[in-house]
């Protein structure tokens, strides 16, 4: 664990840049089995339809470049393709729309990925604090983390027990534990998230700043649909 | 200049900073209007019996003290220099310390990193740890020990004597309240002005008292900022097993630690990173000067509460509600009186009393009444802790409500925690000291009441959870 990490942040300070791709997110992610979708790296049109095919439908096509940070404002990526048609014409689509909109951006070529299913949203982020250092938060996604800013840090690294704390003493816990008939979350599997991610920046000091946000929390398991890692 | 990790020989040599034998003011003078008369006259009238060293090249005699030119002069170990120079020759004082073997600094001195003179503090922090002088400082009021009545500091007063020790990174806060200290009779064992804490830094004093001062029970801290966040946590863990920590930290309503390149970063803040590191690391966490102060009454004076059973006993409905909702709001939810203890507790009210927590013994409740029902509930095994309220009745006298607690609770010697409220006017006041002075914290309102109550339960929750031996000594 650890390693893979190590080489793709080695490579991004080498090239002077801040930002990790979403592609290169999702691996360090997966170095530290924080689990992520099924994803691959698409470099045609051909290989997107081949790839969807073996991901299963419905799909999610992304641009994957150091220089777009915020793919949805230039229509970097669209969710929920169906089909390999729907695939081939998104793929040109984002082409064209990076064309027009960032043309001096260098494309890598277009991720391929598994739609994760709905569940319920929670975030998991990581700031290095000036004082403490390495810190991680934990909150729930959606609108409780923009308006309500429901939210928890712990300095890292996060002890199991702590991590279960950080769970319980968000006010919305209640939807964790599945309200009104709601299905609940996995607490197991958010707590080995947290902790995973206390020690990706334990390992890593200089991460500045990191989120995993979304964070789709199911009844058995929870899955990682994008991750921000900042230098 | 950042500590390098926590120095162990600084946090002993602390000793001489707090508990010194003799005392050199350099910069003593005899104008009234300097600080460095008023440090001299607080040593002299605060009644320290150390020997004390007046340091003025331009005098020979202060206060009936020989003056001497330089501390290289004096005929003794200095433990303590309490240094009061103009900025601009601190230095020199400083070097002449190291030279005379000075054992500990506090520079009053101000005009360094607070003004943006981080060269010539740096400069004065390279000397003294040069030569393993403790700093403190600079930029600070003092020290002041109560019972060493060693008032080394521009304060007005030695603070009242008691158990807590109380560092400040304000200065003209702490001076203000050694006032509280007289006033709400909470009793500090010591006072330290942190300031600039450009040598010895919050981590080193808070193992200097809370393992090696033996007359501290209870820490109290008013933080602005810390510069040593790790060594902060260490030493926080290592002592809150054994007394409890509780801290103000103050300015927060600054956000947003950096640029908000995540959602994260624009989520993310000191206040909620110092809660965060807090409560990782046992330190009780309160909202106000005010909380701070009530809450190191309770935990300097009382054993923590274990386990999540409070008890209210009132002569007045209101009182009770209102504590009752604090006690929510604290943290410490109140749940029904056990059937047996409802039992015995009916003998201590008129019919239309109420056995049910809180207890109400009503309004006909006399002191008499109230001795009972304490005595009922300190007995009880399932009260995990007592509150009892007092609304000032024509039918009572405060005082002697006050001697119906604070009898059962010298005679049961119980290891639960007792607070009280007592709701009224001067003769109010009055019982109140009265039971402060007796161990037994005591509030002008039932919310002050539960919220000391609820940093009782804070802290037998940290017990509980970083394993502290045994309950704490009383006071």
């Amino acid at each position: 664990m650890g390693e893979r990490a190590e080489r793709i942040i080695r490579r991004a300070l080498s090239e002077g840049r801040k930002n990790l791709t979403g592609l290169e997110a999702k691996e360090v992610c997966r170095d530290y089995k924080i689990p992520v979708p099924k994803y691959r790296l698409a470099k045609s049109e051909r290989e997107a339809v081949e790839f969807a095919k073996k991901i299963g439908f419905p799909v999610v096509l992304e641009v994957v470049s150091a220089d777009i940070l915020h793919k949805t404002d230039i229509g970097g990526i669209y969710v929920n393709l169906k089909s390999p048609s729907e695939v081939r014409a998104h793929y040109r689509m984002i082409l064209e729309n990076v064309r027009k909109r960032r043309p001096d951006a260098k494309v890598e070529g277009i991720m391929v990925r598994e739609m994760a299913p709905s569940g319920i949203e929670v975030i998991v982020g990581g700031i290095r604090d000036p004082q403490f250092g390495q810190t991680v938060m934990f909150g729930l996604g959606g609108i409780f983390v923009e308006v309500f800013k429901d939210v928890t840090f712990r300095v890292a690294p996060v002890a199991r027990e702590e991590a279960e704390e950080m769970l319980r003493e968000i006010r919305g816990y209640q939807i964790l534990k599945g309200y009104r008939g709601m299905p609940k979350a996995d607490e197991g599997a958010l707590i080995a998230i947290i902790q995973r991610t206390s020690d990706l920046l334990m390992d890593f000091p200089n991460i500045s700043q990191m989120d995993l946000n979304p964070i789709m929390a199911y009844e058995r398991g929870a899955m990682v649909v994008d991750a921000k890692i900042v230098l | 200049m950042r500590i390098p990790g926590i120095r162990e020989d600084v946090v002993e040599k602390l000793k001489f900073m707090f508990e010194p034998d003799s005392v050199a003011v350099v910069g003593a003078s005899r104008d009234p209007e300097k600080i460095g008369y008023q440090c001299l006259r607080n040593l002299v009238e605060g009644g320290y019996e150390g020997r004390i060293y007046p340091i003025n090249p331009n005098a020979s005699e202060i206060m009936g003290l020989k003056c001497f030119p330089s501390v290289l002069e004096v005929p003794g170990e200095i433990d303590l220099a309490l240094i009061v120079v103009p900025a601009k020759i601190a230095k020199r004082a400083v070097e002449d310390c190291a030279r005379k073997g000075v054992k500990a600094i506090a520079m009053i001195t101000a005009g360094f990193s607070e003004i943006g003179n981080k060269e010539g503090e740096d400069e004065i922090v390279r000397i003294c740890r040069e030569n393993g002088i403790p700093l403190l400082g600079p930029n600070i009021v003092g020290i002041a020990n109560s019972w060493k009545k060693c008032n080394a500091s521009f304060c007005q007063s030695l603070p009242y004597a008691g158990k807590t020790a109380f560092i400040s990174q304000s200065g003209a806060l702490a001076i203000a309240l050694i006032g509280w200290t007289w006033l709400y009779r909470v009793g500090l064992s010591s006072m330290a002005s942190i300031g600039n804490k450009a040598d010895v830094d919050f981590s080193e004093l808070i193992l200097y008292f809370g393992e090696r001062d033996e007359r501290t029970n209870c820490i109290a801290m008013y933080i602005e900022g810390l510069d040593a966040g790790p060594e902060f946590m260490e030493a926080c863990k290592r002592v809150s097993p054994k007394k409890p920590l509780v801290a103000l930290k103050a300015g927060k309503s600054e956000r947003g630690v950096a640029a908000a390149a995540s959602h994260t970063g624009s989520l993310a803040g000191a206040p909620l990173i110092y809660s965060a590191a807090f409560k990782q690391c046992g330190v009780i966490e309160v909202n106000s000067l005010i909380e701070l102060f009530d809450s190191a009454l309770a935990l300097s004076l009382q054993p923590p509460m274990l386990g999540d059973f409070p008890l209210i006993i009132t002569n007045g409905g209101g009182a009770g509600v209102c504590a009752t909702d604090a006690a929510e709001r604290y943290g410490i939810p109140i749940s029904d009186t056990p059937p047996d203890l409802r039992e015995s507790l009916r003998k201590y009210m008129p019919e239309f009393g109420s056995p049910k927590n809180p207890v109400d013994i009503t309004g006909m409740g006399t002191a008499d009444k109230y001795e009972g029902a304490i005595r009922e509930a300190l007995a009880h095994p399932g009260v995990n802790g007592l509150a009892v309220l007092y609304c000032h009745t024509a039918i009572t006298s405060p005082m002697g409500v006050a001697e119906a607690i604070y009898r059962p609770y010298s005679e049961l010697k119980p290891q639960k925690p007792i607070v009280a409220a007592f709701i009224g006017g001067s003769e109010c006041e009055e019982a109140s000291s009265w039971l402060k002075e007796r161990g037994i914290p005591t509030f002008p309102s039932p919310e002050r009441a539960m919220r000391a109550l609820s940093a009782l339960r804070a802290y037998g929750k940290i017990r509980e959870r970083f394993g502290g031996a045994g309950a704490i000594k009383r006071a």
